[in-house]
């Protein structure tokens, strides 16, 4: 037993507003564990990938969730997705990396990214402030993703439902990416 | 003041009084009204003074065009300069003061000037501001902006705020008259998606300042009941007070909303939103601006375009006066005269400049035909004004129509040059149109009601047929053909005195004449000279005009003379707007370091570093300048041991079966044989030859390397990498991720440094023994009883030292216990200061020495770059001239008079040698003050360095004006033999 | 300006970082007899094209994926968009 004890601080732990019907929160201990599909044996990882989730690798700018809900699988690029799922212990990438049995590149990137989840009636009419991705539900279908920018900083903004948004960008910013999403809350209540 | 000239009817709301304040008099309009409307219905005619004479000035339209009723809008830090009063919409509680006077505005002592306008002239500021060169900016300039300008900023911080958006949408319509309409209409019934933009509060474009109807309605009601239409429909999007401003790139649209400038007070919300739209399709509806006829004393307050005229009849229910002129050279003049008429206000005369019947027979009405204006009187309101046949005729406004110029200037944002039609006498879009617009209505030339309708609902069909969209036409519904034919007189030539082409700049007609005297040929050329065309109106009534003018001066056709581009913005944009959200705290984003919070609790001072806030120095109570903490930090780290958090440097995740070979490609030293569990320092050259980035890449498997970039280039080494990877390899199995923000790395330095991570790093997970974990290892272990972490073994400062990694959320936890750890070893925090201190006192090079010049053989590394493989930078290195015996190389230099501070940037000269560049040898980078060996240390380079040790050269700086003597010594101040590391 | 992102579609052009003529993927041969001379050409000269060009995007805000665009520089008309590693194979590139 060491005499030491690390205590795990995200940087917006605890994050919950409501404007209105509107809530705009950060999911707990919300893991996020890179894949890269290795050149030439893509098929081979897919095929992991498969057999890991029980979902095939999403089409690029897409998402699926597996169907216990417990996991989302998000296609990033032509050789890159991401896996998100719950898990409060600093061991996700070991975890993924077990399933893929070595069939796919995986890096942990929980703590690279910052999540905030935005619900409800304001959600779109905010983003629309800071975010130049084309969001009407008739381009942006749920399960829809996207990575752009969002105030000078990387976001990556995903459609899980009809009116629910999963943002995640740079756990170092993640006080000013939450209160770029808030301003522009306040401003379109 | 009472509204005396209040008349009946208009689209304002007589149920809502509001009173506001012009130069602190007290008066009262309506809902509905624009400051402009109010002020004429309260017989305020006189409005302001001109630019350059200070001539008394009305209000002369009754749109964004306005050049002359510019006022001042609110008070305090509020306070706005250059309003157009014909677009600000009452509120109750406005203010607003006159621009450009001194004294009042009814007697402004700088109406002087007006008296020496023969001196004032096109370029009389050219040519007389010329000498002597020392009253340029002494004497004339003040003196110039004094007499001449327009209105005051407050001076103040903007207490306003603004915010951008982003839309999206299948067709833009711009503009909302009966052809916008018409077009929104067409494509929101086809379930398009469709944003109708419109600069006016009420939409209806003409229609509201007209009496013409549509079926059996009046325009105004069959406008307002197709934008219910329009708004009960979800693929619809209705942006009123919202001025398209720009046209740019494959159907990219700049758009600003008025969102709260007619409230009182913004209550918190943004003022104003800078929109930018990507249409699929546009349609440019924006209609036209009628223009003037220039004739002596033009420019009286009273004068007034004869459709602004209407407007104010119509929908304001407000006339310009009691007795009231009209002089137009075409048809549509005397709709002027009918709608005065109809409202029971005396038409004095109608003057046309044709010598023709009467277009249109009104009851009762004086026809003047084949006549022109030549002069007018009133100084503060016209009185009469004098025919070209010698007749005077008394009356307090003058309705003035010169025909109509359809508004193509979004069609020229990219490079579009509109095309003349003789049978308007007027320009019209041209064949080169932004991508994906079309033009349809009066702004296409179609100037008559009927006409303007179908064209929008045409223009509308076609655009989303060439989109694959569905879409059925829609009854167009009964409306006229006005009379519209018109003679192309631009000024009355027989005016002796001044005739104003350019209100807003105080250009007139034998301004244009001069220019062209005086060799400005071409219109750009004229415009400059004269100042025609610039400022808040950007010559929306004086442009063609001049062109006209010009025309005449060349003998040469209006299309041949030639017309000045439009560039956006169409309406002036608030640099407020423009900045957004981005001012103050939120100008950029803010990174903060994983123990910026335990930093903040222990005294730090931060640093910005990009985005970054990284701690500089933690001072202690009793410490009486930076110096004091960052010498102890420094000497506490070689004395025992220090923490600073290294978190800023980029981390690259890079993995695939090639990662090796990749690696080899990207540094110019090897990397394919580093081991597992082994740490190198590689160097990156540019293409070039010259050195890009430095940094550590640590092999944690056989296919997975852990790379470190300097913080400042973490973002562009990834860019260039992937460029590599896509682009030069594109067949190796390798693959980037950035983990920059992912681990909390702690800088763990000082002969006590193992001592302390012994404590901190699970036993079980990793030996610690030099043996075990010798220099330049690396690996991953467990920290704290089980979290996860990765520990290096490097050191920046030249002490035993590691880097110990940690998921980025236990990363101020782990500050805590690595201080906690260390209390018995003094453990201190040091900052980015020390952690330079100590890099210099040990010769490691950073950005100052990595500067965009420098070459591995400068920074003595030249042996590093590897001849037996290909790698970035490679080849060009080896050219001659870059490896030079003589070349700069890195040193470092000791003050001969150790007392003396060494001054960064200070260039190096030979003893006895003259101060110039041909005698230059090199410079200092980098300087500090070293505690380890009591004075002032630096690196930097001069030729042949290597060879030179112990000489004394000169360090000048003429910048500070001072030179002192250094000795050339090894940049290795400390720890030359590297033992410390190995221990 | 609109990119047409050949495997997300149109985004703006704000989402990506330009770099210059798609000749950049040319790199030289090292041990080719006059490699000095190549790197020199490939480092150093560029045609100033009035008119369509071939130059790398590279969508950094996005997929990091870097793209060949065929732009008209008098006009900013986009062509053609290809992924630079598919154009960089289809130059001969490999490893």
């Amino acid at each position: 037993m060491s005499d030491f004890i690390l205590t795990s601080e995200p940087p917006l732990a605890g994050f919950d507003r409501r404007f209105g019907d509107t809530v705009l929160k950060a999911p707990k201990d919300l893991a996020i564990v890179s894949i890269a599909l290795p050149l030439g044996d893509e098929t081979k990882a897919e095929k992991a990938i498969k057999t890991a989730f029980d979902i095939a690798l999403p089409a690029m700018g897409t998402s699926d969730v597996t169907s216990d809900k417990s996991t989302t699988l998000m296609r990033l690029a032509n050789d890159q997705a991401f896996v998100l799922f719950a898990c409060p212990t600093p061991d996700a990438e070991r975890q993924i990396a077990a399933k893929l049995k070595g069939a796919a590149y995986t890096t942990d990137q929980t703590d690279a990214w910052c999540a905030l989840e935005l619900s409800g009636p304001l959600a779109r009419p905010a983003l629309e402030r800071i975010c130049m991705v084309d969001l009407h539900p008739d381009s942006f279908a749920i399960n829809a993703i996207a990575r752009t920018v969002m105030e000078h900083m990387g976001a990556i903004v995903a459609r899980t439902d009809a009116d629910t948004y999963l943002l995640l960008s740079a756990s170092s910013s993640a006080k000013s990416f939450a209160h770029a999403v808030e301003l522009s809350l306040e401003n379109v209540s | 003041m009472s509204q005396v000239n209040r008349i009946k009817g208009g689209l304002i709301d007589r149920s809502q009084t509001f009173s506001f304040q012009f130069n602190g008099t007290q008066m009262q309009g309506y809902a509905g009204d624009t400051l402009a409307s109010a002020l004429l219905a309260n017989g305020q005619t006189l409005v302001g003074r001109s630019f350059k004479y200070h001539r008394p000035r009305g209000i002369f339209t009754a749109g964004s065009e306005e050049p002359n009723a510019l006022v001042q809008l609110r008070s305090g830090a509020h306070q706005e300069p250059n309003t157009r009063a014909t677009v600000a919409e009452l509120f109750d509680g406005l203010t607003a003061t006159s621009q450009n006077h001194r004294g009042s505005l009814k007697h402004d002592l700088m109406a002087i000037t007006d008296l020496m306008s023969p001196f004032l002239s096109a370029g009389f500021y050219y040519k007389t501001f010329m000498w002597p060169k020392a009253f340029w900016e002494k004497l004339y300039e003040p003196a110039i902006r004094m007499s001449a300008g327009l209105g005051r900023l407050s001076m103040q911080e903007d207490p306003d705020s603004y915010d951008k958006g982003y839309l999206h949408c299948d067709l833009l319509v711009i503009g909302a008259g009966p052809a916008g309409i018409m077009a929104a209409l067409t494509a929101g019934r086809s379930g398009a998606r469709v944003i109708l933009a419109d600069e006016d509060f009420t939409p209806g474009g003409r229609l509201n300042g007209e009496t013409l109807e549509i079926g059996d309605m009046s325009g105004q009601a069959w406008a307002a009941q197709a934008m219910a239409e329009l708004a009960s429909m979800d693929n619809v999007r209705l942006m009123s007070r919202t001025t398209v401003y720009g046209a740019y790139d494959h159907g990219t649209y700049g758009a600003l909303e008025r969102c709260t400038d007619h409230l009182a007070s913004a209550n918190g919300k943004p003022r104003q939103i800078l929109w930018r739209i990507y249409s699929k399709r546009a349609v440019l509806t924006a209609g036209a601006t009628e223009r003037p006829i220039a004739f002596g004393n033009n420019d009286r307050p009273g004068i007034m375009l004869a459709g602004a005229v209407r407007t104010y009849v119509n929908r304001y229910g407000v006339t310009p006066g009691t007795r009231v002129a009209v002089f137009t050279n075409n048809d549509d003049g005397y709709r002027t005269a009918a709608d005065l008429a109809a409202k029971g206000v005396t038409v004095a005369a109608v003057i046309d400049t044709r010598n023709q019947a009467p277009a249109q027979d009104i009851p009762g009405m004086r026809h003047i035909r084949g006549a022109g204006v030549v002069d007018t009187k009133g100084r503060h309101q016209l009185k009469s004004i004098t025919l070209t046949d010698g007749q005077m005729i008394d009356c307090d406004a003058l309705a003035v129509s010169g025909g109509w110029n359809p508004n193509v200037h979004l069609t020229c944002h990219q490079r579009g040059r509109p095309t003349w039609r003789d049978d308007l006498n007027a320009f019209v879009p041209g064949d080169t149109l932004p991508t994906g617009m079309a033009v349809a209505g009066a702004a296409n030339g179609a100037l008559t009601l009927a006409s303007a309708m179908a064209e929008g609902r045409d223009a509308a069909l076609a655009q989303l047929a060439d989109l694959g969209l569905k879409a059925s036409p829609i009854d167009l519904p009964r409306a006229e053909d006005e009379a519209r034919d018109g003679a192309a007189v631009w000024h009355i030539p027989q005016s002796k005195k001044r005739a104003w082409l350019d209100l807003q700049n105080d250009v007139t007609v034998k301004d244009i004449k001069q220019s062209h005297q005086e060799g400005f040929r071409s219109v750009e050329h004229m415009k400059r000279y004269t100042t025609l065309g610039m400022a808040t109106d950007q010559g929306k009534t004086a442009n063609i005009p001049a062109l006209a003018i010009m025309a005449e001066c060349t003998g040469r056709t209006i299309p041949e003379t030639g017309t000045t581009i439009f560039r956006p913005p169409y309406t002036p944009v608030p640099i407020g707007a423009l900045g957004g959200r981005a001012r103050g705290q939120e100008f950029r984003p803010t990174r903060l370091t994983p123990s910026h919070e335990w930093a903040s609790a222990n005294g730090a001072t931060f640093v910005e570093v990009g985005n970054w806030m990284r701690a500089q120095w933690f001072a202690r109570p009793g410490e009486k300048g930076w110096r004091d903490s960052v010498d102890r930090e420094v000497l506490a780290t070689r004395g025992s041991v220090g923490i600073c958090d290294v978190t800023t440097l980029g981390k690259i995740d890079v993995q695939g079966r090639d990662a090796a070979a990749f690696l080899n490609k990207i540094y110019a030293n090897g990397f394919a044989k580093l081991a597992v569990g082994r740490v190198r320092y590689g160097i990156m050259l540019r293409e070039d030859g010259i050195c890009y980035d430095d940094g550590t890449t640590a092999r944690m498997g056989e296919n997975h390397f852990v790379m470190t970039t300097t913080t400042a280039n973490a973002v562009l080494v990834f860019r260039r990498m992937e460029f590599a990877r896509q682009c030069l390899f594109p067949d190796m199995d390798v693959h980037l991720i950035s983990t920059t923000d992912a681990w909390a790395q702690f800088a763990v330095a000082g002969p006590n440094a193992r001592k302390l991570l012994e404590k901190i790093v699970d036993a079980d997970s990793q030996d610690m023994s030099n043996e075990g974990f010798p220099f330049m290892a690396c690996g991953e272990v467990t920290v704290c009883g089980g979290t996860p972490a990765r520990l290096f073994r490097i050191s920046f400062s030249g002490e035993l030292a590691y880097e110990i990694a940690v998921p980025a959320r236990y990363g101020n936890s782990m500050m805590g216990a690595l201080m906690e750890a260390g209390r018995e070893f003094g453990a201190t925090p040091y900052g980015t200061e020390a952690l330079g201190v100590m890099r210099i006192e040990k010769g490691h090079a950073a950005g100052n020495e990595l500067d965009g010049r420098i070459t591995a053989h400068n920074l003595g590394m030249g042996r590093m770059v590897s001849k037996a493989k290909d790698c970035i930078g490679n080849t060009l290195s080896q050219r001659p001239e870059m490896n030079r015996d003589d070349a700069v190389k890195l040193v470092g230099f000791r003050p001969v008079d150790r007392a003396i501070p060494l001054i960064a940037g200070a260039h190096l000269i030979n003893k006895g040698d003259a101060v110039n560049m041909a005698n230059d040898q090199g410079w200092l980078s980098s300087v500090a003050y070293s505690p380890s060996l009591g004075h002032s240390i630096a690196l930097g380079f001069i030729k042949s360095g290597d060879t030179r040790m112990g000489e004394i050269v000169r360090a000048v700086s003429p910048v500070h004006d001072k030179e002192m003597e250094v000795e050339i010594v090894s940049a290795h101040f400390i720890d030359p033999e590297g033992s410390r590391l190995r221990v | 300006m609109i990119i047409n992102h050949p495997l997300l579609g149109p985004r703006d052009a704000a989402e990506f970082i330009y770099l210059g003529d798609a000749a950049l993927i040319d790199r030289p041969d090292w041990q080719a007899e006059d490699a000095a001379e190549q790197f020199h050409a490939y480092g150093y000269l560029r045609d100033n094209v009035a008119g369509p060009m071939q130059e790398l995007w590279y969508h950094e805000q996005g997929d990091r994926s870097w793209l060949v665009v065929t732009r008209d520089t008098l006009t900013h008309e986009i062509t053609n968009v290809e992924l630079a590693r598919d154009v960089a194979r289809n130059r001969g590139r490999s490893v």
